[in-house]
């Protein structure tokens, strides 16, 4: 059963100007559990489409249902609110709070959705055992590496225990071996926890590991390849 | 954890958040100094003539406000001045014989108001004796003493123990003139006491106008008695007279503290709108430079009104702990000055010819503490309402992009 669904989605920037066309009737369907790569060349339309499915931005015409609820007809008030109940973000670069501890930034999304204190410090450390770097629970972001900064990213999306995961160019700071460590985290819990992912991507190695590929080219999906 | 993160946010970046705390501090003691000096200013000076000349409460002859003629006198002033001695709402009452007339030295002459006193009660009520800086206060000369002013007795060139002669005119019309002599020179801020009048005493006027019948009746209230508890209860008491409170008797004061409470809130807002710009430039830095990280909080879910407040506590915050400094600052200058006063007799000449000492006490009410600080933060507070809305207008897609 799709837990994403988006139906014919256009994207245009500067529709009064010099239009731009960054997605062209996309379709496209993505399961529970899924741990889905969108690739392609830069300026694609891979990140306009993540924006598009998490709802940080609106489609010039198509649709997009989460779970039966249609999120493109929403008004910014209930976007937010859906975001925070449905969806866990991880950006590019980590965009941790640097005024907060890594356990205070997994917590932070909990405390959003007023869950009580006891859940909130039991699921954080959890996580942050998951991600192996529960001895950084103290830590603020910038006494962490990159690698770890973005675990810490990673545990603070699944905190929320959203429906799933979009995560626009994970690994693209990352070096190699951090790169591996994500990797093998976020397949852990894809594969434990059943957590959906749905990564941008142009990083072959974050491609080797997805059970999906699915191929943008000029706003177009060329192909969609499952393992 | 939104207080958290605001609180700690004030400290990511500490020269910017010290300038917001220096503004909130350097207002505040701006504030509590420049109402400390407009009041040692313009309090003083009105404090000056109340307590030294007006008093709080006149009772003349309804005619005598008109036409200073010696003949409108009070109708059994003496009798009503005893009277309202014994009133618990009153410190002290004193009675005037007034007449208008000439002043001559050997070398010069001048109009003046010949004011007679009653030598103890007017220093229970004015205060006269104080104000005696050379000589003495009636003592000393035992015929027709008197009393004149610092500016008056340079211009008639006299000294103490200087004769001077009065030239008046009784009830009949009939000139009379008398020998005095200066037993004391009086100092004071008021130009009215300093260059046209002349103290003599009452049994002295009036041996010389062949009655003692009183001009005025000068009233000292008692501490936080209103003026009007008094004037009601004479005009109950005794009919026909015209009795008026100081803001009556010298409308001008009135006027002029009037005058005072508007400059106060020119200047007030002066230096607010100044503190607003300073707070808005600032804190607006502090949300543009942060703009992914706010695009990342409402992306994630933390709704507008929470990164609006987030922004506005930081503000706040930041006024909590400036105004406690800038209140100790603003209160130590005070305490001093209050204390010793600032002397500004370089330029004495000039004060004291607008009535004003050449020794200034600025001095302010707890009142006013409250009142700056709260509006000082309730200003911060404004000052921030600016860069709390541009940052809850950012798309969190645009923010997250930014550069």
């Amino acid at each position: 059963m799709s837990i994403i669904k988006a139906e014919n989605i256009n994207k245009t920037y500067n529709e009064n100007t010099i239009p731009v066309h960054a997605l062209n009737h996309v379709n496209l369907e993505i399961d529970r559990g899924e741990f889905t790569a969108i690739v392609g060349p830069s300026g694609c339309g891979k990140t306009t489409l993540l924006n598009i499915l998490g709802g940080l931005d609106q489609p010039t015409t198509g649709k997009v249902t989460i779970s039966d609820t249609e999120i493109t007809s929403m008004k910014d008030s209930e976007l937010i609110d859906f975001r925070l109940k449905n969806i866990g973000f991880v950006f590019q670069a980590y965009n941790l709070i640097p005024v907060l501890t890594t356990a205070e930034n997994v917590e932070f999304i909990m405390l959003l959705q007023k869950r009580p204190k006891e859940e909130r410090d039991q699921r954080g450390m959890e996580l942050l055992r998951e991600m192996g770097i529960e001895e950084k629970a103290r830590q603020r972001p910038s006494q962490l590496s990159g690698g770890q900064q973005q675990r810490v990213a990673v545990a603070r999306a699944l905190a929320s225990k959203p429906q799933f995961v979009l995560a626009d160019e994970p690994t693209a700071n990352l070096d190699s071996t951090s790169t591996t460590q994500l990797l093998d985290i976020m397949a852990k819990m894809n594969e434990e926890e059943g957590a959906t992912f749905v990564f941008s991507t142009h990083d072959q190695r974050v491609i080797d590991k997805a059970r999906r590929v699915v191929t943008l080219e000029d706003g177009k999906i060329v192909s969609d390849e499952k393992r | 954890m939104l207080i958290k993160i605001a609180w700690r946010n004030i400290w990511r970046s500490k020269g910017r958040s010290m300038v917001v705390m220096g503004s909130i501090i350097v207002g505040i003691w701006a504030l509590i100094s420049a109402v400390g000096f407009m009041n040692g200013f313009m309090v003083g000076y009105m404090a000056d003539i109340i307590n030294h000349d007006i008093s709080n409460i006149q009772i003349h002859n309804p005619e005598f406000k008109s036409d200073q003629e010696v003949k409108y006198v009070i109708p059994d002033g003496k009798k009503k001045v005893n009277e309202i001695r014994k009133w618990t709402e009153v410190e002290g009452a004193t009675s005037r014989i007034i007449v208008s007339g000439m002043i001559a030295s050997a070398r010069k002459g001048s109009a003046v108001q010949i004011r007679g006193v009653d030598k103890s009660n007017e220093a229970k009520v004015t205060e006269l004796d104080s104000l005696v800086n050379e000589g003495t206060y009636f003592d000393g000369i035992k015929r027709n003493p008197i009393l004149l002013g610092k500016k008056l007795a340079e211009e008639l060139k006299v000294k103490v123990k200087s004769k001077v002669i009065l030239t008046f005119m009784d009830e009949s019309g009939t000139p009379i003139s008398a020998r005095f002599r200066v037993a004391g020179i009086i100092n004071t801020s008021s130009v009215n006491l300093n260059e046209m009048t002349a103290f003599v005493l009452n049994e002295d006027i009036g041996r010389l106008l062949g009655s003692y019948e009183i001009h005025e009746i000068a009233i000292l209230t008692m501490p936080r008695i209103e003026e009007e508890v008094v004037l009601n209860k004479y005009n109950d008491l005794f009919k026909g007279d015209l009795v008026e409170t100081w803001t009556q008797v010298a409308p001008e004061l009135e006027l002029l503290n009037e005058m005072y409470g508007s400059m106060m809130y020119v200047l007030v807002f002066i230096v607010m709108m100044a503190l607003v710009f300073g707070i808005v430039n600032t804190m607006l830095m502090a949300v543009l430079e942060r703009i992914r990280e706010l695009g990342m909080l409402m992306a994630v879910g933390m709704t507008r009104i929470k990164v609006f407040l987030m922004v506005l506590l930081e503000t706040i915050f930041l006024g909590i702990l400036g105004s406690p400094i800038g209140l100790f600052f603003g209160w130590l200058m005070m305490y001093y000055y209050t204390t010793n006063g600032i002397d500004l007799s370089a330029y004495s000449e000039g004060l004291e010819s607008f009535g004003y000492s050449s020794i200034l006490y600025p001095y302010v009410d707890s009142s006013t503490y409250l009142i700056v600080t709260v509006s000082v933060i309730i200003t911060a507070f404004i000052g921030a309402v600016y860069p709390a809305w541009k940052a809850i207008k950012l798309k969190p897609v645009e923010a997250l992009h930014a550069i």
